[in-house]
């Protein structure tokens, strides 16, 4: 699961690449920059080694080839201080060192912690970047990974890493269109909160490929993406032709054009099942929020339901838990629905300490520390212009009144939602979680580890700390799936999140087009597949 | 002098009054009156519904199950509770500034232990930084009047140039196109329905100071004003009691004005979704909901039709027919 802005994303999969990626033809990961998946190799009983050889005619922008170094320093990127990955670091944190050979530079293993057997795919989804361009001086090359990792914030700053980390954030902000890259297309023209072009390259080393992997592919010249902030503007640019792919459309537009008579003379339309949770969160750091009962009783005020038949039109999945219900082994369907229950919710309040009180100054209270007097009022924070958070965050609030908790609701523009979420400035977020059907490794946002990074509600708890390092570290379906059940149990009884429901992949693209493959898992389409057949120009 | 009569209105003007009234009556009624639902209840079995399509929701919902008729009902109340207050304190705020630069220009004079006064309350109350200071400048005057009541002098004084402030102020706010400075600040540090009531009047006032400033220099030459100059009157009794009611008079035209321009920039600000809170119902926003649903044509007639009645009442309320006496 994670959190990140999915369009950032599949713009970097245009410029970057990682070892593997994900084949939607397949419905699995294949190697992308790496010759083949890795070869597996367990030391002991908690070490893995994975072995990996990176293509032979893998290059960068300026014909240098990627080699085994890139990924070292990739690494070591992630744990340089002064850079804000504290969420990706704890992704990756089960790498232990990478060996390189000096005979052969494009071959490497990974040590990694525990002996896991999603390690084989989960090492590979980040992108390798360029040292060359980045640490000129291979100042990272001064420092192990394990180094790194274990290096506490209160060490004294070390001037190569902080001039590693001013020169990867300048080149993220300053020279994005130089960054140096091995992936298919070039940034070429970009203004914010307008649109973004790439261009693809001319002689990009996958074209020697002979056949090209699906993955590789880059057909289309140029890619425009235009940021387009609602939903009837959009429609009206794909109708007009302005846009060819209209992705994550919502639901009421969908349908109405899909039942348009005029609308399916020029589109298509895709729709399939995804891995993204439409998810409350509560902030547990608050002292009103940090029991469990209260989490649960709160819990109880989504219809989740009604909200899924209200914003999806019924096309999407409840779900008890962050596990697709889709994901039939690792999905625990012998827990209940959290259902909508006012009474309930009342009665789980009494239970956690909360009285109800009557007059002006109504509402529940119940004693805090030091003779305080807690006062249970909430504020939801969801992004603005989000019409299916705006309806949650009302429904929520509606319910709340009828039990007389007062709800303040806070949309928020988009870049102001990620810092208050990351400060802790709410008491409930609305948000959708991306899904991963391959990887579980819950640290990031459900760990003590993630606290202040990934892990938003702040929750931290011994015992769902260990179950999220065995689920990382378990060493077969099996038992990954019997922890997978124990997690979503635990969860549904702590309460951090409300996992509400799954929801659809929309895509409505023009007609003439090809080879979206439109799919359940990010984004939905494959974007570099595209293709529009010619059309043939009418004789004069 | 032409006498203002209320004597003879036209057939569009008593229409004016009636909507008027009508919006007024409806936003006091409507925390009593029967609606099936409340604005901020969503009824998420019926979202985005015609008009009639179901017996509860005679004007149709919005994209979140809203109840259109209640959010326009509850969106009449904003309308009177914010656009009123907001004009008739940005006509005050306005009457009294420019009352007070059209009086006094820039001649007037403040005993300099007000001003030391004033400046270190003004210090302490901004949280401007050494805040010891402002109690040293606030203590001197006090020094400063204790001393001078000891030699039983007269406060020395300095000049306070009323009217450059006043016009200074009114001016750079005027540069500034209202809309963009208000959805700069609601933006940026979001409000509530109280922030944006102060935000309003802080940006309303200039106009009726205009207004009341021009008055004010052709009353205070009048011979009324002089008299009571010469009878001995303290300079604040004459500009307050006497010359400022008179004044006022142009404020009659420019409210309804005013309370239309602010009705309008709050739906400006609720359609763009940085004016008031979520939970409050607005007209604005009820039309902004259309975005979402293009193909709700209810959701932009019934509160487009509830903005150009009521702009429109206001200003036809505003143009006062001068009739023989």
């Amino acid at each position: 699961m994670q959190t990140p802005n999915q369009a950032s994303i599949d713009a970097n999969n245009l410029l970057g690449l990682s070892l593997l990626q994900t084949d939607a033809t397949k419905h699995e990961n294949v190697p992308s920059l790496a010759k083949a998946l890795p070869s597996v190799y367990l030391v002991g009983d908690s070490l893995t080694r994975l072995d990996y050889h990176i293509r032979a005619a893998a290059t960068w922008d300026d014909g240098r080839p990627v080699l085994a170094r890139d990924v070292e320093f990739s690494l070591k990127l992630m744990f340089c201080p002064g850079l804000p990955n504290e969420s990706i670091r704890n992704q990756y944190r089960f790498v232990q060192a990478v060996l390189t050979d000096p005979k052969s530079p494009q071959h490497f293993i990974l040590v990694c912690q525990g002996q896991s057997p999603e390690y084989a795919h989960a090492s590979g989804d980040f992108f390798v970047q360029s040292e060359a361009a980045l640490d000129p001086q291979g100042t990272l090359r001064r420092y192990s990974l394990a180094e790194l990792q274990r290096r506490p914030n209160t060490a004294p700053a070390d001037s190569g890493l902080q001039a590693v980390a001013r020169r990867y954030l300048a080149a993220g902000t300053a020279a994005l269109a130089a960054w140096p890259g091995c992936g298919p297309y070039r940034l070429t023209q970009w203004k914010k909160d307008r649109y973004l072009r790439f261009q693809r390259k001319p002689n990009w080393w996958a074209d020697q490929l002979q056949p090209v992997p699906f993955v590789l592919q880059a057909k289309p010249k140029q890619l425009d993406f235009v940021i387009i902030p609602d939903a009837a503007t959009a429609t009206l640019a794909l109708r007009g032709g302005e846009l060819d792919v209209y992705p994550l459309m919502p639901a009421r537009e969908f349908n109405r054009l899909r039942h348009s008579t005029a609308a399916q003379a020029g589109l298509r339309f895709y729709t399939a099942l995804s891995h993204n949770v439409v998810t409350a969160g509560f902030n547990t750091r608050r002292p009103i929020l940090a029991d469990a009962l209260t989490r649960q009783a709160l819990s109880r005020c989504f219809d989740a339901t009604a909200l899924l038949r209200a914003t999806q039109l019924g096309d999407g999945q409840r779900t008890v838990g962050i596990i697709s219900p889709s994901d039939r082994i690792n999905y625990n369907d012998s827990l209940a629905l959290i259902p909508f229950d006012l009474n309930g919710a009342a009665s789980l309040l009494r239970q956690a300490g909360w009285r109800r009180t009557t007059g002006p100054a109504g509402g529940w209270y119940r004693p805090g520390p030091s003779a305080t007097r807690q006062h249970l009022q909430l504020r939801v924070r969801y992004r603005a212009n989000e019409d299916v958070f705006a309806t949650v965050a009302l429904q929520f609030r509606a319910a709340a009144a009828e039990l007389g908790i007062p709800v303040l609701l806070l949309p928020t523009e988009s870049g102001a939602f990620s810092q208050a979420l990351q400060e802790g400035d709410f008491d409930v977020y609305v948000r959708i979680l991306m899904g991963n059907p391959f990887v579980f490794n819950f640290t990031p946002i459900l760990h003590t580890l993630g606290v202040g990074a990934g892990n938003s509600t702040g929750f931290s708890s011994s015992r769902a700390d260990r179950l999220i390092e065995a689920i990382a570290a378990a060493n077969g379906p099996a038992r990954r799936a019997r922890l997978l059940h124990r997690f979503q149990a635990l969860m549904q009884q702590e309460a951090p999140l409300v996992p509400l429901f799954f929801v659809s992949t929309r895509v409505a693209a023009g007609r003439g087009l090809t080879g979206l493959h439109v799919n359940s898992l990010k984004p939905g389409y494959t974007v570099a597949a595209i293709e529009r057949p010619p059309t043939s120009t009418p004789l004069p | 002098m032409a006498r203002l009569s209320s004597g003879s209105r036209s057939w569009s003007h008593k229409a004016a009054c009636v909507w008027l009234a009508l919006v007024v009556l409806v936003a006091g009624l409507a925390g009593v009156l029967p609606l099936p639902y409340l604005p901020s209840v969503p009824d998420l079995a019926h979202i985005a519904q015609p008009p009639f399509a179901t017996s509860q929701h005679w004007l149709g919902t919005d994209p979140q199950g809203r109840d259109v008729l209640s959010v326009l009902v509850f969106g009449a109340r904003t309308a009177v509770l914010l656009t009123l207050p907001a004009a008739a304190l940005s006509a005050l705020l306005g009457a009294l500034a420019g009352g007070a630069a059209g009086f006094w220009g820039n001649k007037a004079r403040l005993p300099v232990p007000y001003w030391l006064l004033a400046t270190g309350g003004a210090w302490w109350a901004l949280r401007l930084p050494i805040p010891t200071l402002a109690l040293v400048i606030a203590a001197g005057g006090l020094v400063v009047a204790a001393l001078a009541r000891l030699r039983q002098r007269p406060f020395p004084t300095w000049a306070v140039p009323i009217n450059a402030i006043v016009m200074g102020t009114a001016t750079t706010l005027d540069t500034i196109p209202r809309l963009i400075l208000v959805v700069a600040v609601a933006a940026g540090a979001g409000v509530s329905s109280a922030g944006l009531l102060g935000l309003l009047t802080l940006t309303a006032w200039p106009h009726p100071a205009r207004l009341v400033r021009a008055q004010m220099l052709r009353i205070r030459e009048l011979p009324f004003v002089e008299a009571a100059h010469a009878a001995g009157l303290p300079a604040f009794q004459v500009w307050f009691r006497h010359a400022l009611p008179h004044a006022l008079q142009p404020l009659r035209t420019a409210m309804p004005l005013s309370v239309a321009s602010l009705l309008g920039l709050e739906s400006t600000l609720s359609f763009l979704g940085v004016g008031l809170p979520p939970e409050v119902a607005s007209w604005g926003r009820l039309l902004s909901t259309v975005r979402q649903e293009p193909a709700a044509w209810w959701l932009f007639l019934f509160p487009a039709i509830c903005l150009i009645f009521t702009i429109l009442s206001l200003l036809n309320l505003s143009r006062q027919q001068p009739v023989a006496a």
